[in-house]
């Protein structure tokens, strides 16, 4: 039996606690090593997808892509001290779908349903514009496709247009 | 009702541009970096002056007395420029990024308390306005506080994150509010977390970001007017709203660092 690590091991390992951080907002995300002090974070303000509604610039899908591994190594987490807790966030509804009859967008963003939420504190069931959310990403589901933060990108940092991915000691990073 | 793009005022800000204020002469009123500027109707500047620090916000009372939000503190400037007072106070904790008057009261929003602090006329607290609610304060993932007072005093605070412009009693009690959710009707604020910034005049003016755009609601909260969009720069947010005794509207793009004046136009 061979026991040296085939490529994708190695791969998968270092890129065990990938995390996009941020929904919405200032989004960015990690690709970080398990072991490792260096990590992989995108700026968000380069991000073409970050702005995209604002410029107009064209989505890009390189982070879901052109990464080694069969899922993208890119993974998504919320990063509540900077963002969140919104009612209508962007990242977790499709805010141009059709308004339902409570008041939301009808339709959720995440094309594999990888974001729940619930509310924090006392829930307004009369009011639900009282509320405060929590969201929460599952990892095993998400691709890295970065609607959620309107992000994506290692083999990604080489073909971002933007060089938004970039590596940063870990106790820098998000 | 309908708008048109009458004018741009460049205040030859350099970094940023964060209110407007008109007075009951029409004269314009812009705070950015660590001044404020005064124009005249025309558009013509009249006058500059510095203050301690940089201004996020830019009111003006009756008697021509000129208010400048800052961080921690408000400086209270007499229509030449001159300092008379400066107001430091615990329930200044935040940026001031609107200033505001109803009756004998000054009314300040605070994005530390997420609240308007309202004040006498010699800076001694009175009480605070939109604490009394679910969530204990406005809800604002833009930091920004902004509001219009009305000519009855009641008090229009934007509360982005319910989508709505909410009406307070200066006492603080909620009275009403207009606006809902909705990404695509332009009757409704879209995004996150909008208005961002109001003003009253005969009407609700409000300004939206991503993307940005000026509004007009009547009072039942009827969409009048959309008075601004493609104008903006996309990635302006925030941006101040005022208007005159004549209707005329004055919007400070963030980014471009202009007021762009807008004048209704009747069918």
């Amino acid at each position: 039996m061979n026991e040296d690590p085939t490529r994708r091991d190695v791969l998968h390992t270092a890129v065990r606690g990938t995390v996009l951080a941020v929904l919405g907002g200032g989004a960015g995300f990690l690709v970080r090593k398990a072991n490792g002090q260096i990590v992989w974070q995108v700026d968000a303000s380069r991000c073409i997808n970050s702005r995209l509604g604002e410029t107009g610039v064209p989505a890009c899908n390189l982070c879901t892509t052109e990464c080694v591994v069969a899922l993208s190594a890119v993974r998504a987490v919320n990063e509540h001290a900077k963002c969140g807790r919104c009612n209508i966030c962007p990242a977790y509804f499709k805010i141009t779908s059709p308004v339902n009859e409570r008041g939301y967008p009808s339709e959720k963003l995440c094309p594999r349903d990888a974001i729940t939420r619930r509310p924090i504190g006392k829930a307004d069931p009369d009011d639900p514009a009282n509320n405060f959310y929590e969201y929460v990403i599952d990892e095993s589901k998400c691709d890295g496709c970065g609607k959620c933060v309107n992000c994506n990108r290692c083999s990604i940092a080489k073909a971002c247009p933007q060089s938004a991915v970039v590596q940063l000691p870990r106790a820098q990073a998000i | 009702m309908h708008y048109r793009h009458s004018a741009t005022i460049s205040p030859q800000f350099k970094s940023t541009l964060t209110g407007v204020a008109v007075d009951a002469h029409g004269q314009l009123y812009a705070a950015g970096d660590s001044s404020i500027k005064l124009f005249d109707p025309a558009g013509q500047l009249r006058r500059s002056w510095t203050a301690s620090q940089p201004v996020l916000s830019v009111g003006v009372a009756s008697d021509g007395m000129v208010y400048a939000g800052e961080a921690r503190q408000i400086e209270v400037f007499e229509g030449t420029g001159k300092l008379v007072h400066i107001w430091r106070n615990p329930k200044l904790a935040g940026r001031v990024t609107a200033i505001g008057f109803t009756g004998d009261s000054v009314l300040a929003g605070d994005t530390w308390d997420r609240a308007i602090q309202r004040f006498d006329r010699n800076g001694t607290f009175l009480n605070s306005i939109g604490k009394d609610n679910p969530v204990n304060g406005l809800l604002i993932p833009n930091g920004v506080v902004d509001f219009g007072v009305a000519a009855d005093g009641a008090i229009y605070a934007a509360n982005p994150g319910k989508h709505r412009v909410e009406r307070y009693a200066p006492a603080g009690q909620l009275l009403g509010h207009i606006g809902r959710f909705d990404g695509n009707d332009p009757t409704g604020f879209s995004g996150c977390c909008n208005p961002t910034n109001v003003a009253i005049g005969g009407a609700i003016y409000t300004t939206e970001k991503a993307g940005p755009r000026a509004k007009m609601y009547d009072f039942e909260g009827k969409l009048s007017a959309v008075i601004a969009a493609d104008l903006f720069d996309p990635n302006s947010k925030n941006m101040d709203i005022a208007v005159n005794g004549n209707g005329c509207v004055y919007v400070a793009d963030t980014v471009k660092l202009a007021i762009f004046v807008f004048e209704p136009v009747n069918a």
